[in-house]
């Protein structure tokens, strides 16, 4: 099997990777100068012919040095196969030497963004739970090459794995009408805030460049509204009211359907296999082993119209902040594909236990905590913005305080069996994460002063995707907690990575 | 639930009953050096500040920033002396655990089987008196490993042999 290896020489990409390769620099160009360029845009015809020539060799020179450079990154990325690691070899001048043994690879995906679904290539992605320098991305692929270097990367140990995808059935398969259904459901607000942040930024840069032409004044003059009647302010109020509502349900709407479009979901053996996306198609294999814990999220509405969505958790690899992608999200579920999914993660899933719910003490917490915040809020307004018809604010903020802290403390349990722990939280959302003990890499009790005197603490345990805060639990169930999960992980053999 | 209680936890060690081991005396001269060192530098950089800067110099409540100091310092002192004594290690046959803390009471376990990789440190204090920490990094997203500050180097080398020992096996 290893001498045959296609890959025991060193290869490289599809040669259609350098036009991947030239976008991608091009892009990146672009990002730091498109300022430039649409001064040049905005001055051109003050520009005379005899400079204006010098700007378009400028450019050329520029576009065919970026040639070179893709040809030349190109032809200086070889990878190969020795024995069981990866070896990547890449770099112009300053040559860089990877080389990955395959147990630390944590999976090989499939992506492709519009233009290697143009040119008909793939990126192959190579995750470890390392650090962020074996993360190692080969840009363009043929269909063929890609899944013969991920049956080699991943040892494809049973020949199960190879069943066609054809002749599958999939769990879940998710249509337009299920999509617009899902993201109408979407937590709005969130997805706002997302475009709000977004569109802040752009709006952030575009100052920048008006500054730079003397002339803020050309954005500032919309912002200028006069201070008209209260009917006036109102009505606009409402109008504010309604665009916030439509942008909100707007932003979710394109966001689901991004990333989540065409969503597939096939079982297969040992692992799930995933497709998903609009723009940037990605194919994901996600093997059962190294899934350390799922989320099943819903929230009222969803509930009713009885579709939630999963979120599977993977170990992140070292204090990279980019763990969004790494964790991968299962929309429009219902009850029985859950219900599927659960048992083939984890067998011992049936038997209902007891539910425990976090000591008195936790809601007796929140109501402090809020109270303070409240009490800080209203000195504001006293103190500093010193106009007390803004203290009617409180008429809204505190029923709302009080109903999300009711909420919380509703939605806050654990229950577990013999392997697995189950703990549920949220306000308007409810989240429900299960977790097998053995996944569990380090655990902690923590206990304030506070919590001293009612006897209660909050356990912790880390996992290698993140840690599980189960707030204020009685002192001694929390011990026993502590040392039968320790015993699950010390007693365990299996691999739970 | 009953199974659980009734037939597991009984027979289970319990780390509610073991013997922790202090860390190393000396650690708390480190401690109150190092605080020391901090804060000398604060005051010395209030101190020129008010010389030199003449928005503080003219701001009248500045020797208040001397007293907070003091305040916070002694303060600090405080809970160094009282937590020092808290701050305990034992290693079992199959994980290591690391409890501490005045205000916030925390003890943390981590399997010798989930340990990554583990790490000596020596800070330039602590070198004086020979005095080590102890790092275990465990795999992902470890932003909460264990850390045993201020025990002798050639315990911290042993510890870190034998635990090396017990991932291999």
């Amino acid at each position: 099997m290893l001498n045959n290896s296609l890959f025991a020489d060193f290869s490289r990409q599809s040669p259609k990777g350098i036009i991947i390769i030239y976008i991608k620099l091009l892009y990146k160009v672009l990002k730091a100068t498109w300022f430039l360029l649409f001064l040049f845009l905005q001055k051109f015809s003050k520009i005379n012919d005899d400079t204006l020539i010098y700007i378009y060799v400028g450019i050329g020179v520029l576009l065919i040095f970026i040639l070179i450079r893709a040809y030349l990154l190109y032809k200086n990325f070889l990878f190969r196969i020795d024995e069981n690691h990866f070896v990547l070899k890449e770099g112009i001048l300053k040559k860089k030497n990877t080389s990955i043994s395959f147990d630390r690879i944590q999976n090989v995906n499939f992506k492709q963004n519009l233009i290697q679904q143009l040119i008909n290539v793939y990126e192959v992605n190579i995750e470890t739970a390392g650090s962020k320098d074996t993360e190692i991305a080969i840009k363009a692929l043929t269909i063929d090459k890609a899944e013969a270097l991920k049956k080699e990367l991943l040892q494809v140990k049973s020949t199960v794995e190879v069943v066609e995808r054809e002749q599958l059935k999939p769990l879940l398969k998710i249509n337009f009408k299920e999509l617009l259904k899902v993201s109408l459901t979407e937590n709005h607000l969130q997805n706002l805030m997302v475009f709000a942040a977004l569109v802040f930024g752009v709006f952030q840069q575009l100052n920048d460049v008006f500054k730079g032409f003397n002339s803020e004044d050309v954005l500032d003059n919309y912002t200028d509204v006069n201070p008209g009647d209260i009917f006036n302010s109102l009505f606009l109020f409402v109008i504010l009211f309604l665009l916030l509502i439509i942008v909100g349900v707007l932003s979710s709407f394109v966001r689901i359907l991004l990333f989540h479009f065409n969503l597939t979901l096939f079982i297969r053996e040992e692992s799930f296999d995933i497709t998903q996306g609009l723009l940037t198609k990605k194919s994901i294999i996600l093997s059962k082993g190294k899934v350390q814990s799922i989320i099943v999220s819903t929230n009222p509405i969803k509930k009713k119209l009885g579709i939630s969505f999963i979120t599977f958790k993977q170990a992140v690899s070292g204090k990279v902040k980019k763990q969004q992608h790494k964790l991968i999200r299962i929309i429009g579920c219902k009850a029985e594909q859950i219900k599927t999914i659960k048992e083939l993660l984890y067998v011992n899933d049936s038997n209902e236990s007891e539910r425990y719910v976090p000591n008195k003490y936790f809601i007796f917490r929140m109501y402090f905590r809020s109270s303070i915040g409240l009490l800080l809020v209203n000195s504001i307004i006293l103190f500093l913005i010193q106009d007390p018809n803004l203290l009617w604010v409180n008429l809204l903020f505190i029923p709302l305080t009080l109903l999300l802290i009711q909420m919380k403390y509703k939605k806050a349990f654990y229950q577990f069996n013999e392997e697995l722990l189950i703990f549920g939280e949220g306000r308007v959302e409810t989240h429900l994460t299960y977790l097998p003990f053995f996944k569990v890499q380090n655990i902690k009790i923590k206990q304030t002063i506070f919590q001293k005197r009612k006897n209660v603490v909050n356990l912790i345990l880390q996992t290698a995707s993140g840690k599980i805060r189960i707030p204020c639990i009685e002192k001694e169930r929390a011990i026993k907690l502590y040392n039968y999960i320790l015993y699950k992980i010390e007693s365990n053999k299996e691999s739970w990575m | 639930m009953d199974y659980f209680k009734n037939n597991l936890v009984n027979q289970l060690p319990d780390i509610s009953e073991l013997t922790f081991k202090r860390i190393h005396k000396d650690y708390l001269k480190v401690l109150v050096l190092t605080t020391l060192v901090v804060f000398l530098v604060l005051f010395l950089g209030v101190f020129f500040l008010k010389k030199n800067v003449e928005i503080i110099a003219n701001f009248e409540y500045v020797n208040y920033f001397y007293f907070l100091l003091s305040i916070i310092f002694l303060l600090l002192l405080t809970v160094f002396s009282i937590g020092f004594s808290r701050r305990k290690y034992v290693l079992r046959e199959k994980d290591v655990t690391y409890k501490s803390g005045v205000l916030i009471e925390k003890i943390t376990t981590v399997p010798y089987s989930r340990i990554q990789h583990v790490e000596i440190n020596e800070a330039p204090i602590s070198r004086i008196f020979k005095l080590a920490s102890l790092n275990v990094f465990t795999a992902g997203d470890s932003s909460n490993d264990l850390v045993i500050k201020g025990i002798k180097k050639e315990e911290a080398l042993k510890i870190k042999e034998f635990i090396n020992q017990q991932i291999d096996a």
